[in-house]
């Protein structure tokens, strides 16, 4: 039978294929709680670091690191953006998670870089206003950019 | 590396858009398939119960919301013919693209 089938109709076979994961890869998202909560969280830590008590900034950063460590696996494998459908670990896992590590770090970095511009210009909170300014970005830029890579990925 | 296997069971193209959608996923519901698909119920009921009698998918019946879902699913057999049916296609469109690359030196 195999020998029956032309290379077109092969390749036109592989197509359909790559359509049918496309469409599931469409499915990846993460939970609208989760930015949400990333952004709030966010601004707690920019807060608390405002009030200028090493020991109390890096109890709550270490509390945020751990809270985000043990919700984020479950939140950030991307599987579960409708109840009709679970994307497999292989397709979703390896590329959501590194797109939260990637943001979260690059988050951190413009935070400091935030914080450092604006305690330069004289802001009596700078941290604070960092912060919120990156919260805004999760909550605006994360769901878009998480699309990007998934139409990236699909590509 | 896979062996290339031609399935014909999976050849056939609504079997084979059902496994390539359910090859990248845990399990989909057959409302996601229908719609995918774009089926009516008896035709993916028809075409489900083919690959569930070849042991190729399985079929559950999860109650969620008080409501009853059909939830479907590659089995490890399923996933391994579809891998080898896969590679078997790639081998076909791989020796179309090299024959022309082999005809001048077989002269």
């Amino acid at each position: 039978m195999a020998q029956d089938i032309s290379p077109l109709e092969a390749r036109g076979a592989l197509d359909a294929i790559d359509r049918g994961r496309r469409h599931v890869i469409d499915e990846i998202d993460l939970p609208t709680w989760y930015w949400w909560g990333l952004a709030l969280g966010w601004i707690g830590l920019g807060v608390i670091t405002d009030l200028k008590h090493p020991w109390l900034t890096a109890a709550a950063t270490l509390v945020f690191g751990a809270v985000h460590a043990a919700v984020a696996p479950r939140a950030a494998s991307g599987r579960h953006r409708t109840q009709h459908l679970s994307v497999r670990a292989e397709v979703a896992g390896r590329r959501t998670a590194r797109f939260v590590i990637g943001s979260v770090a690059a988050l951190g970095l413009l935070t400091v870089a935030a914080a450092l511009a604006a305690s330069a210009d004289g802001a009596g909170h700078p941290v604070t206003m960092a912060s919120v300014l990156v919260a805004v970005i999760i909550l605006l830029g994360g769901p878009r950019l998480l699309a990007a890579i998934r139409r990236r990925a699909a590509a | 590396m896979t062996e290339p296997k031609f399935d014909e069971l999976i050849h056939q193209s609504t079997r084979l858009s059902i496994m390539g959608l359910l090859a990248a996923a845990d399990w989909a519901d057959f409302a996601f398939l229908r719609e995918e698909l774009g089926m009516s119920d008896s035709a993916l009921s028809k075409q489900l119960s083919t690959l569930e009698a070849a042991g190729y998918v399985t079929i559950d019946r999860p109650v969620s919301d008080h409501r009853r879902r059909v939830r479907a699913s590659l089995t490890q057999p399923g996933m391994a013919a579809f891998q080898g049916h896969v590679a078997a296609l790639r081998r076909i469109v791989e020796g179309a693209d090299t024959r022309p690359l082999l005809a001048p030196q077989s002269k």
